[in-house]
Formats: C-alpha cells, structure tokens, sequence
C-alpha cells in the first residue's frame, strides 16, 4: 500500500462520522488531522502544512461557507464538501466559492477516497505546468490539439460550443462543474442564470456520445448542482 | 286574547258608529227646528261620515255610516217625515249624490288612516328589527344569540317565546332558552332533540307545529341553525304583519349565528394550521437531527462488514445493521419529503427539468444500495423538460423504484417506460416489475399514508408505506396523477403516473 506524504484535514463536529473520516483515511495510509469547529479549522490551516480539507458544511461555531472564504484568499489547496441531502444550494454556494467536489451523507469509504484521488490530481495538474494535449475517459477521447473528438475511434461531430463544453469537462475529469460555472465558461458572465440553454445543449451531446441518454456513461447529472464528468 | 282584543274593537267601532250618527241626527234636528237650510243637515252627516271612517278599522263602518246617513236624512228630513219614501222625485238625485260622496269621502279618510297606520307599524318593525340587530351585534355566542332573540321575539309578539340553538354539526341542544313573561328566562330541557332534528330538517310549509310550540326553523348558510318556538295560542292568531316581522326577526337571528359561527370555525382552523404547522416542524426538526447519526452508523457498520470476514457470524449481524440503518435513513428523507409538502403548496420549487436527467440521478442512487439490480429505461429521443420540482420528483422515482425492487427477484430487470402524450400534453411514466404483482385488495390503498399490506409481504421493511404516499402527494401537487395495477399479459405490477408538459399545473396537495 503506497503511503502517502499529503496532509488531509478533516473537519467534522459530528463525532461518529469524524471518526469514520479518520478511519478510512488511516486506512489508506493517509496523515490527517481532524477539528470539529470552523475556528479549530482556520487555526489549523495557517499552523500546519495542510494539503487537502474535507469539510462539513453545518458546523456549531460558524459557517462552513466562511472557512472556504477565508482560505481561498490564500491558498487553492482542494477542498471536499460534505454535506447532508437537501442542502442543495448550500452545495453549490460552496462550489462556486471555490470548493472543489462534495460528498452527500450518507457516503462510503469507497466514494470519499475517489473524490480524494480526483482532488488531488487536478491540484498537481494544475501545478505542473505541463500541457496536456489529449485526454481519454472510456472510449470517448478528445484531441485539443486536433480540436477533435472521437467514440471508439470514430469521429463524433461537435458544434464548436458542444466541443468547449466537452473540452472544460475533460479538463475537470471527476469533477463536479456548477451550472453557473459552465455557464460563466462556455457562454461568458453576459449569459446570467440560463440553464435552460445548457439543458438544451447538454442533451444534445449526450445524443452524440451516449448510448442510452437516461443511463449516461460519462456526464452525469447531479441535481440541483451540476454535471460530472465521470472518471475511469 | 287576541281574539277578545279584536271583539272590544268591533264593538267600540259600531258603538263609535251608532253613536256619530246620532249626534249627527239631533244637532240635524236642532237646525232643522232653527229653520237652516237642508244643505247644513246633509254637511253634519258628512261630517259624522268622516268621523266614523276616522276612526272606525277598515272601509265597512265608513259605507256603512254612509248609507245609514242617507237613510236617515231621507227618513227624518224629507218630507213625507218618517218614512223612506219621497214626494219629490228630485230628492232620489240629492240621495244618490249623496250617498256617493258619503262613499269616496269615507273611504279616502280611511285610506288615509291606513296610511299612517301601516307607516306607523313599519316605524315599530323597523324599530323591533333594529334593536334586535344591535342587540344581537354584542352577543359573544351562540347562546347570548338565543337569548337575546327569544327576549326580543317575545316582546313584540307579546307571548312567551323560546330558541333552541343547534351547534356547529347542526345538532340540537340539550336545552333551549324560554322567556318569561316577567322578563326572566329559563333553559329548559328538550325532551328528544333527535325528534325535533328530525322533523326540522323535513319541514315543508316553514313551520313544524308542536303540542306546545310552533317551531321555526333558523336557517343558515350551510345548515339549520336552531329553532324560534312561539306558543301555539299566540302562533295560530299571527296576523301577516306579525308573521313577516317575526320572519325577518329569525333571519336577523339566522345572520347573527352565522356569523358566530364562522369566526369560531376561522379560530378553530387557525389553531389547528398552527397545531400543524407545530408538529410539521417538530417531525422535520426530529427527522434532520436524525439524519447525522444515521449516516454515521450507514457509513460504520458498512466499513465494519468490509473488514469482516463473510463467514463470521458478526458479518451478517453487521449487514442487519447497516440495512436496518439504510431503511431508517430513506424512511427519514421521506418524512422530510412529506413534511415539506404538507408545509404548504409554496415550497414547491418548480423549474424545467430534463427528465432524462432525474432518472439518470435516481438510477445512480438506486444503484448504490442495489447494485446488481437492472434497470432498464425506455424513453423517447426527444428532450423532454418538464416542469417540476427537481428534488420530490426524483424522490418519487427512488421510491418507486425502491418498491418494484422490493417485490422483485435481482435477476429480474426494473424497467421505467417514458411516453409523451402530445395530444392531452402530458407525460406518462411508468415504472414496470416481473414481481409478485399486487394484492387486488391492496390496489386503491396502496397510495394512502402509512397503508400497510396485512397480506404476505409484511415484513420488516414494509411496515409504512410511507413512499408510496408520498409519491401520491408530490405528482398530484404537480398536476398529475398516480395509479398502480397489474400487468395483464405477464407477471408483474406497474406503476404509472403522469406529469404536465407545462403551464397549468394546479398547485394543490
């Protein structure tokens, strides 16, 4: 089992749920530390090398929206929401302030560590400055260079607006996209709040790359929040 | 009484009557002997005429007195004297004229008392109707109502009146109020209220006639609201005045209790939206505080089982656990499905939706506690957006799901059919098992709250159905509806419910 070097911290206030953070990460071979307040949180942040937070969003001093705030005016470390069902907004408040995936309690050990492995990746691609020039999920690959892309091997014909929106998706490969982040990306901030143009679209491409529109393969819907682009 | 009161009238009139024409004879006499010309004596008897009309009831005693002049003025100022007859024929024209004049002249003096009579008893209806309303206006209650009614009723109709109020289902009291005579009032018992609803609510001609009492029924706007009892002496002798006076009274009394009534039934229903809207936020409140913790032992018992091995009996024990834990939490999410809606129609969040995308979401989260199961989906090309509320709506599809599941064998594929109905512009979405099917008996109660099938399937995880109710409530707050039945060309049961295309979606529960 590979040991890993990165320091997670794990805000929680509920102890049984902070115990099983702690537990699976231990497992994984991870370091951590773990609060249960939001001041216990920033203390920590700014004390320690800390390389990744999973944050619960409904903590008892305050807000776990300011601590995303407060740390996003320093540092672009990855951060993992954890939230319950119906705090929909909430969820995608934080997005777009800046976090990085969420996570809907009740979750298993399996997901967190996926959302982990998908945090981490996008933090160091986009440290290194390195460019990428192609990228693949399934059998469905994008060429940026060729501006192309192609479903096992065959080519599928874009509009020039269906291949940016694939092309931010591949760039965000795991990870969730807010419709007012796609929206800001594709169509530009004059667009505001129209995501019926961006349901319009997106089923449209999903004609293109899904076999079967209701069961996608590889953009998924998360309702309320956004689209994902899933990983292998 | 009233009957010895209408005699002394008569017999004062034709006293009055004899009287006037006496009078009215002698001074005829006096200017006679005085030597007064005749045309003085035939002014004396129109006087009298007047007079009599005057103050006589009616236009009898006026024609009466008329002809009667005549026939005295005939009889003892024509010559020949004392006798009906006449020598001069001329006489018959001064008789006829006379006579006639005597007639309109009588009779527009009646009219004229008539007149001021009727004003006076509207003054007095007016009068008895407005002090009844202002007095009833101060009443609190149903029986400060009846009360103040019978007290009236009985004052103008000058007798012992009762009332009898009915409460709110339209039930007789146990006692009705009775005035007495001395200003007092008395509850008294009714002997059969049951009787008396009986015979009120089959009245025909307005009144229902008692031993006793005439009984009067109090209508209101939705029911009878009580009874006016008048005794039978004073009832049977009610003139039309009275009667229309009493009638008005009654519906005076009738508005009153209305509307007694309907401020009860406001504060009534305010305190039980407010009851409601208590317990709603103490179930949602109960229900939030739960989800933590059940997530927490979702996400233990889970991490427990995999590192347990499954030949260990604490394996299973750990699985009972954590499906024991997984029921509660859904149960949760539904009980906080529910209690959104019944919060109130308004927090339906309704936007456009592709329906592709619900499904997808609740087939991911279906597929997370099951994963083996199939699930196949059969939709058209098209794009349908759909307006809904994105959330409750995947709660359906999860709980449908979750149910056809529950009464499938995994290797049986879960199939949700999608169908546009261009033409009552609607979609039809059903949700289609190769199960058991479901109890014929089961069938129209499969969507009430917490029905619970008493046939084969009861067991643990079936103890509400909660879900399916649910699913009722939310597409029938979107403007559709639901309906399960049994697949007729193989096994299997089926769900189907309907959402609108767009616009017009009522927005009740």
């Amino acid at each position: 089992m590979t040991q890993y070097n990165e320091v997670i911290l794990v805000v929680e206030d509920d102890p049984q749920i902070r115990n099983f953070l702690c537990y699976t990460l231990q497992n994984e071979q991870f370091k951590f530390l773990s609060t249960g307040t939001a001041q216990g949180a920033l203390n920590t942040v700014v004390s320690e090398q800390i390389d990744l937070i999973i944050l619960d969003l409904g903590l008892p001093d305050f807000d776990g929206l300011k601590v995303i705030e407060k740390v996003r005016e320093w540092s672009d470390m990855p951060i993992i929401i954890v939230s319950a069902r119906d705090q929909d907004k909430e969820k995608a408040h934080a997005l777009d302030l800046g976090a990085d995936d969420y996570l809907t309690k009740p979750f298993s050990a399996t997901e967190l560590l996926a959302r982990i492995r998908v945090a981490f990746r996008h933090y160091f691609r986009h440290a290194s400055i390195q460019v990428q020039t192609e990228a693949s999920v399934g059998e469905l690959r994008i060429d940026f260079d060729k501006r192309l892309v192609t479903l096992a091997d065959e080519p599928v014909h874009t509009t020039p607006m269906e291949y940016q929106l694939l092309a931010l998706f591949f760039r965000n490969i795991g990870k969730v996209l807010t419709t007012s982040y796609i929206l800001k990306e594709i169509w530009g901030t004059a667009y505001g709040e129209d995501t019926q143009a961006l349901r319009t679209m997106m089923a449209g491409l999903r004609r293109k790359i899904e076999e079967k529109p209701a069961q996608p393969k590889y953009i998924i819907t998360e309702i309320g929040v956004g689209y994902r682009l899933v990983e292998d | 009484m009233i009957i010895a009161i209408k005699n002394r009238k008569k017999t004062l009139a034709v006293a009055s009557l004899i009287i006037m024409l006496t009078i009215a004879s002698i001074t005829s006499y006096l200017f006679d002997r005085m030597g007064f010309p005749e045309t003085n004596i035939v002014l004396i008897y129109f006087f009298s005429v007047i007079l009599i009309s005057r103050f006589t009831p009616g236009y009898g005693y006026g024609i009466v007195a008329s002809i009667a002049a005549t026939l005295l003025f005939n009889y003892l100022f024509t010559s020949p004297y004392y006798t009906l007859t006449v020598d001069n024929p001329s006489y018959i024209i001064t008789f006829v004229i006379m006579t006639m004049t005597a007639v309109i002249t009588s009779a527009l003096t009646t009219r004229t008392t008539q007149n001021k009579l009727r004003a006076e008893e509207k003054e007095r209806e007016a009068k008895a109707l407005y002090n009844l309303t202002s007095r009833l206006t101060d009443a609190l209650d149903i029986h400060q109502i009846a009360s103040v009614s019978a007290q009236m009723i009985s004052e103008v109709l000058n007798c012992e009146a009762a009332c009898l109020p009915f409460n709110h289902k339209g039930e007789p009291e146990d006692y009705f109020i009775q005035q007495l005579r001395e200003g007092k009032q008395l509850s008294e018992k009714v002997e059969d209220p049951d009787e008396i609803k009986y015979r009120i609510s089959s009245l025909r001609n307005g009144y229902d006639i008692t031993s006793r009492f005439y009984d009067w029924p109090i209508y209101g706007q939705e029911n009878i609201l009580g009874i006016i009892r008048i005794p039978v002496d004073t009832a049977e002798d009610l003139d039309e005045t009275h009667r229309r006076l009493l009638l008005s009274m009654i519906e005076n009394t009738a508005l009153a209790m209305d509307r007694v009534y309907l401020a009860e039934e406001r504060i009534r229903s305010f305190e039980e939206t407010t009851q409601e809207r208590h317990r709603g936020n103490l179930l949602r409140g109960i229900s939030h505080d739960l989800r933590t913790p059940l997530s927490g032992i979702m996400a233990t018992s889970e991490m427990l089982k995999g590192m347990t091995e499954p030949t260990d009996m604490r394996y299973e024990m750990l699985e009972a656990i954590n499906n024991d834990a997984i029921w509660l939490h859904s149960l949760v999410e539904n009980v906080l499905s529910l209690t959104r809606l019944q919060d109130g129609k308004l927090t339906l969040n309704k936007e456009e939706e592709a329906l592709e995308e619900v499904i997808d979401d609740a087939i991911r989260q279906i597929k997370k506690r099951s994963p083996d199961q199939e699930i196949q989906v059969d939709m058209p090309d098209e794009l349908l957006l759909i307006p809904m509320d994105g959330k409750l709506i995947l709660q359906v599809f999860i709980n449908l799901l979750e149910n056809a599941i529950k009464h499938t064998q995994t290797s049986m594929p879960v199939t949700i059919i999608v169908k546009k109905e261009e033409l009552e512009n609607k979609v039809d979405i059903s949700i289609v098992d190769q199960g058991s099917g479901i109890d014929e008996k089961d069938l129209e109660n499969i969507f009430k709250p917490f029905y619970t099938s008493g046939a084969k399937h009861a067991d643990a995880y079936n103890r509400t159905g909660l879900g399916l109710s649910i699913c009722d409530s939310v597409v029938k707050a979107h403007g559709g509806y639901i309906e399960a039945r049994n697949r007729t060309e193989q096994q299997g049961a089926e769900v189907i419910f309907s959402l609108p295309l767009e616009g017009d979606t009522i927005d009740t529960v």
